[in-house]
């Protein structure tokens, strides 16, 4: 692949790939990354940052929404349950996960995705009605009877 | 999708999903975060990673930084059902301190923090008592008791760390439930005590 470059071409690809490809990447970071710009139809653009794989995942997207905390509540909706058989890989994935209420951390995990490509993914699901995201009360942590539940709640421990 | 808090968004569901509320559990590289937990999730901890290109937007600039593009850092964390409405997440930090760019995500909108000390390598915490000092995140901080010892006695380990006297600490064990649960609810009480503080002054 490299034989046939430019010699600067050839420098900058030696400069540039070993620090691109992430450490699931291995030895195919460098024609991965070529496959994603190709794909990009942006074969101009500089290779985004972040590793190749979530990014396949998002469409090449990093921004989720900040507004989906990790501890971000999330529910599949009736429409998510009819649609789960026409959505691919991930999303299929989160929506089938999601019958029963779960966190954003969760999900990651149970799924082995990054938190960073699970926000974006429900981000996404919830813009078309599959996914109910319930985002968390900002001022439960320094409310004063939620405070006094956990602590009721921490002494039934035991 | 931004909307009121704990609004529903997307449509209908069977089922109302319970109020997150999140501790966290710092402290550095070994001290028994996992181990903590472990001992008091209904579930057995689960990892997930986080990608520095997203959980560090704004905070980290990757891009002034040639060569540094991602950073992939692995987080446990566990649950407790409290009550059918409300449910305790504990997430413990990424060990390393070069992690520190991921603590907003698990630091803002927490109740409080359980820092833990190894009273053998004290200045492994130093950074997470650093933060949450500077955040204001009510902390306290928790000797685990390794095989029921602790290396250096409670004041000179306070003097150690140079934390307020309001700071407290405690000794606990990691792989204890009940010591667990009790560490967690002083951090309750500390959490507690600034919510009314901050209620009576409005």
């Amino acid at each position: 692949m490299t034989s046939d470059k430019t010699p600067t071409e050839r420098t900058a690809g030696a400069l540039v790939r070993p620090f691109l490809s992430g450490p699931s990447d291995g030895a195919g970071g460098a024609d991965g990354a070529r496959g994603s710009r190709g794909a990009d139809d942006r074969a101009d653009a500089p290779v985004p940052d972040g590793a190749l794989r979530p990014f396949l995942l998002t469409a090449g997207r990093v921004a989720g929404q900040d507004s989906i905390a990790i501890e971000t509540q999330v529910v599949t909706t009736d429409s998510g349950r009819t649609a789960v058989d026409q959505l691919g890989f991930e999303r299929r994935d989160i929506v089938s996960l999601c019958g029963n209420p779960l966190s954003v951390a969760e999900i990651a995990a149970q799924l082995s995705l990054h938190l960073g490509v699970v926000r974006v993914l429900v981000g996404d699901l919830s813009a078309d009605g599959h996914l109910s995201v319930y985002l968390p009360n900002a001022d439960a942590s320094t409310d004063v009877d939620t405070l006094l539940r956990v602590i009721r709640g921490l002494r039934a421990i035991g | 999708m931004v909307s009121a808090q704990s609004a529903e968004v997307g449509g209908p569901t069977r089922r109302r999903p319970p109020l997150p509320v999140k501790l966290v559990i710092a402290g550095g590289f070994g001290v028994g975060k996992t181990t903590t937990v472990g001992s008091i999730s209904e579930i057995s901890p689960l990892t997930t990673e986080a990608d520095m290109t997203s959980a560090a937007a704004g905070i980290d600039d990757a891009s002034q930084v040639p060569g540094k593009r991602t950073t992939t850092v692995a987080m446990d964390f566990g649950c407790i059902t409290i009550d059918e409405s409300l449910k305790l997440y504990l997430f413990g930090t990424p060990g390393q301190d070069r992690f520190g760019f991921m603590w907003d995500d698990l630091a803002i909108g927490a109740i409080g923090a359980l820092v833990i000390v190894d009273s053998r390598r004290l200045d492994d915490c130093y950074p997470a008592v650093d933060y949450f000092e500077r955040l204001g995140l009510p902390f306290v901080v928790a000797v685990n008791r390794f095989d029921g010892a602790v290396a250096h006695d409670l004041p000179s380990i306070r003097w150690a760390l140079a934390v307020d006297d309001a700071v407290p600490l405690i000794t606990f064990d990691a792989r204890d439930k009940l010591s667990v649960r009790d560490a967690l609810l002083v951090v309750l009480d500390r959490a507690l005590a600034k919510a009314r503080a901050a209620q009576t002054k409005r």
